[in-house]
């Protein structure tokens, strides 16, 4: 059960066992682990302060930048570019519309969106790294998409955008990276226009146990193996095992999408639960 | 909030993957080129095939056709089956398609034609593209081995028709031959003009009484 606590004007999420109701002194005790814990973070299995996960997941996606998308590829058996196609299928993008492409990396999604929003449209990539930012920048450029397309380097918790400015919102394997989630997702129902939507596409509980042995065997042993081999970087793959293992399941999600604001909530699983889109709306 | 099997296994949007890859490798090898596609530029054409559980929409930009698996937009929807869509070309049984509730058109039916007119006008030399990869001497033997298979492969096939056909009619008697059926026709006519004179005969039979009184 998710209690939401209004204090010094923010939102706090604590989880409660509803059989076993705690004491007002556990409360108490509760509260205070939150706020030694406001200042920490996971980063993978590892908990680390908050302002230090944002440069140790920076030094991953710069070190992995150039080899993405044959790694993207390569771990997802391609599988990866039909759950991009999902999303746009699902995002209900017509021509004109604005799109924010929120930590787009290399661009897959911002390709499609650029072709479908058409010359009235624009698309905006954003990504706080410089070096996913640069390798979408030349591959979209050679692609001969430049027409429509911006490129903006943002954190996802501060979005540089006047309020109700886009159509649709995208984030796909971004937001398990992001250090405070509900504080990005409150930022993308700011910036996001009345009747706009945003669509969350990310790793996620597979709903097989059989499914999620063979995945946790999949992840945690041939991955990080992998991406020696391919990227020579093991370690950023072990975290990329390991931070998928962290981040909410496709309920939590729902509810912290709900505590931002946003209506008419909802998450298809893909890939027997292994990835999941969850879609809200701004009324 | 679970999600149906296709759905999970996305073969909606396989599918869609295939067919634009394949259009726009055809489109490629198309004598002219890509021309065609931009007076429909920043269109889309949406399908609904009776036999396909979801709709494909084609939108054409950047001298390209996207396919996609989704009908939130578009300048013209066609409502039919697989069947029907072939006939599409044929304009002058479009209205018969339509009474015969086979085809329902929905928007600028303009557009439906534009992208029926480029499916009609493709060109591809497979030859020339072939022999660019494997060289002139393996395209042309391949071409000449391509079209011996395609007619014994025609040979073959009006073979089996015609021991089909004949063995229906003349071995196993379990259907009539044409002249029979012809036989038949006539006959039918014959008894259908009968009808007509004897249906003329009692009406002036009929009205003969009225005319002496």
């Amino acid at each position: 059960m998710l209690i939401n606590l209004k204090k010094c004007g923010k939102l706090a999420a604590i989880t409660v066992n509803s059989e076993t109701m705690m004491s007002a002194h556990d409360q108490n005790h509760q509260i205070n682990n939150d706020k030694n814990n406001e200042n920490t973070t996971h980063f993978g299995f590892q908990t680390v302060e908050k302002k230090e996960k944002e440069s140790k997941v920076a030094s991953v996606f710069h070190s992995v930048a150039q080899q993405y998308d044959v790694m993207n590829d390569l771990m997802s058996f391609g599988i990866h570019r039909l759950w991009k196609r999902f999303t746009i299928d699902a995002s209900g993008v017509r021509p004109g519309n604005k799109v924010l492409d929120l930590a787009g990396g290399t661009g897959d999604l911002t390709a499609k969106f650029s072709q479908l929003v058409g010359r009235e449209g624009k698309v905006i990539l954003a990504d706080i790294n410089s070096s996913m930012l640069n390798v979408g920048r030349d591959k979209l450029r050679d692609r001969g998409l430049v027409q429509n397309i911006e490129y903006v380097q943002a954190n996802a918790q501060y979005l540089p955008f006047e309020d109700n400015t886009f159509d649709v919102i995208t984030i796909a394997f971004g937001l398990r990276n992001v250090t405070d989630k509900d504080m990005a997702l409150r930022s993308m129902y700011r910036v996001l226009k009345p009747g706009g939507r945003l669509l969350v596409l990310e790793f996620s509980k597979p709903e097989h146990e059989l499914v999620n042995k063979a995945y946790d065997f999949y992840s945690f042993n041939i991955l990080p193996k992998m991406g020696e081999l391919v990227a020579k970087d093991g370690d950023s793959y072990q975290y990329l095992a390991e931070s998928i293992r962290m981040h909410p399941d496709q309920e939590t999600l729902k509810a912290m999408m709900d505590s931002a604001g946003f209506e008419q909530t909802s998450f298809k699983n893909l890939t027997g639960g292994v990835v999941a889109l969850h879609k809200g709306y701004k009324f | 909030m679970t999600s149906t099997l296709s759905q999970q296994l996305m073969f909606a949007q396989a599918l869609s993957a295939m067919l634009e890859t394949l259009i726009n490798q055809f489109l490629r090898y198309n004598l002219y080129g890509t021309k065609a596609l931009k007076p429909l530029s920043e269109k889309t054409l949406t399908v609904k095939l009776a036999e396909l559980p979801f709709p494909l929409s084609f939108t054409i930009s950047h001298e390209k056709v996207h396919v996609t698996a989704s009908d939130t937009h578009n300048d013209c929807c066609l409502i039919t089956s697989i069947s029907t869509l072939i006939e599409f070309k044929k304009d002058q049984q479009l209205t018969d398609l339509i009474k015969n509730d086979k085809l329902d058109i929905q928007g600028d039916l303009k557009v439906a034609q534009r992208f029926a007119e480029i499916a009609q006008s493709l060109d591809i030399d497979w030859q020339s593209e072939l022999a660019k990869r494997i060289g002139d001497i393996p395209t042309y033997k391949l071409g000449q081995l391509g079209r011996q298979l395609l007619n014994k492969f025609n040979f073959a096939r009006q073979q089996i028709q015609a021991d089909a056909s004949e063995w229906l009619v003349h071995e196993k008697r379990l259907t009539v031959t044409t002249a029979e059926l012809s036989y038949f026709s006539q006959d039918v006519a014959d008894v259908k003009q009968q009808v007509g004179a004897l249906s003329q005969r009692i009406d002036d039979l009929i009205q003969q009484p009225s005319k002496i009184s």
